[in-house]
């Protein structure tokens, strides 16, 4: 499994079985988690038949504050079956609930793979707001001001270094956040990470160096990522606090990977897996350092029980005899 | 194998052999106890000089001599953090399984990665020819272990990398 999937495989089939031909209707009470302390609660608290999805997220305030509410209305407003309960209506604990009355959906197969795809990318769709806040925000300023086509290095001129462009801030992860800045012609998205594993920090350093090179070397298509350990980088300088354990990865996303509305899907759900898969892979990585070792310690265990003198199972059981006589045996 | 690491491995296996000479000695200190001598060194007259090879700065043996035991430390080559990383993971693998490997040392004396203890009982329960080779095989292959895997770890962070931003078009 190289590639992390954005969509809840529990959810997909939860929802697979309970939209399946032929369902009988069961009560469910389901809590599933994902990643960046994601919650759903799956549930049928009246009918069995009207199931009740929530979902909380750590950061839902800064989410909702980006729209994240009525972008989720655009998602699932278009079924008259799914009702959007949030704030004072939804389940207690939870931020946003989807609730589904299963009796009252009449959709074809297609349809209905669609709308099951679309439930189980629920988190993506509420980290998703920020980001096409930000894209739309990107191509208000690209119209503004737009890019001279003369100046081939992008530097940055007076006009376009707009330094008090809002950023979209998400505290993600309580300590770690994910900064998101448009610009005329880029929009910088920042992650800040911290390691608990001091193992953890250096390896990350070896990857970091990997993506930051990529691009370099074959991948020209990609966005372009720079790293710091420490030292904020200048986008954010003056929100984020400067300290001493987080390390900054940025991307910048250019023209190419916001032009059309699938491109932009796609560049949302990947940017925002990224602190998962980096994680992901630093852990997949020590782990097979461990199986490696483990077998090397074998090996060498093996080598030193070569050196074992072999005992002579014969000599062994021979009859023995003290000078005056006695007979003894060998322990 | 490179030019300066065989005499290296030459120079310790035949200073292993030549200190590997062994006898059974009881405490002068305390009756009845028979503990190897080099651990306690409270009877000057039976320790003999300690031994370094060095290769260069970073690598180097020590081996130190008594007359019922001989203690052989390692310093294996560390060029950077993640090799560090790696020899400490690798040694706290070894020494954590000590109970398997008779010989190695549980911690491993100050300045040193690794160490073993070799008693008369070791001499007397395996052969010694197949003991030195063991020490010399190991020298051998921690350093090739542990270039390896920090060639992984790079060749799989830029796996990684790749096929992250390939996703991007």
């Amino acid at each position: 499994m190289l590639q992390l999937e954005p969509q809840n495989l529990l959810i997909e089939e939860t929802f697979n079985t309970a939209l399946a031909p032929g369902y009988e209707p069961v009560s469910l009470d389901r809590i599933l988690t994902d990643f960046d302390f994601t919650t759903y609660h799956i549930s049928t608290p009246q009918d069995k038949t009207k199931i009740l999805l929530s979902i909380g997220i750590k950061c839902w305030s800064d989410l909702s504050k980006y729209g994240a509410l009525e972008l989720l209305q655009k998602k699932y407003g278009g079924y008259s079956f799914v009702k959007i309960l949030s704030q004072g209506s939804c389940e207690p604990g939870y931020d946003v609930s989807l609730y589904i009355d299963i009796e009252q959906v009449q959709l074809d197969d297609e349809a209905k793979l669609e709308l099951i795809n679309e439930l189980s990318l629920l988190k993506r769709n509420c980290f998703a707001a920020p980001f096409l806040k930000a894209f739309a925000r990107y191509e208000v300023l690209a119209k503004e001001t737009p890019v001279d086509p003369n100046n081939l290095y992008g530097e940055d001129s007076a006009a376009t270094s707009n330094s008090n462009e809002e950023v979209l801030k998400l505290d993600y992860r309580g300590e770690e956040s994910i900064y998101i800045k448009p610009s005329n012609d880029r929009v910088t998205v920042i992650f800040s990470t911290v390691f608990n594993d001091e193992t953890d920090k250096i390896f990350s350093k070896v990857f970091l160096q990997e993506f930051s090179d990529a691009r370099k070397r074959s991948i020209q298509k990609a966005p372009q990522v720079i790293n710091s350990h420490k030292e904020v980088p200048l986008e954010i300088q003056h929100i984020a606090p400067p300290s001493d354990d987080k390390t900054y990865i940025t991307f910048v996303l250019f023209p190419r990977h916001l032009s059309t509305e699938d491109v932009k899907w796609n560049s949302i759900t990947h940017i925002q897996l990224f602190r998962s898969y980096f994680h992901y892979h630093i852990k997949i990585v020590k782990c097979y350092l461990h199986q490696r070792m483990r077998f090397r310690v074998q090996s060498f265990t093996k080598i030193l029980n070569r050196a074992r003198r072999e005992v002579d199972e014969e000599e062994l059981r021979a009859e023995r005899k003290t000078a005056s006589g006695r007979r003894f045996e060998v322990k | 194998m490179s030019q300066s690491l065989k005499p290296y491995l030459t120079a310790v296996r035949h200073s292993l052999n030549s200190a590997l000479c062994l006898q059974d000695f009881s405490s002068q200190l305390v009756e009845r106890h028979n503990y190897p001598e080099i651990e306690n060194k409270r009877t000057p007259e039976i320790l003999l000089n300690p031994l370094y090879i060095s290769r260069n700065e970073s690598e180097r043996v020590l081996i130190e001599p008594s007359i019922n035991s001989i203690r052989v430390s390692l310093k294996i080559k560390q060029s950077d953090e993640i090799e560090e990383i790696l020899v400490d993971k690798f040694t706290r693998f070894l020494t954590k399984r000590a109970e398997n490997f008779l010989i190695l040392r549980r911690v491993p004396i100050e300045g040193y990665d690794i160490s073993f203890l070799l008693t008369n009982y070791h001499q007397e329960v395996m052969m010694k020819q197949k003991l030195v080779d063991f020490i010399i095989e190991f020298m051998e292959d921690v350093d090739k272990e542990i270039s390896e895997m920090k060639l992984f770890l790079n060749a799989r962070a830029r796996f990684v990398a790749e096929a992250y931003l390939n996703v991007f078009d």
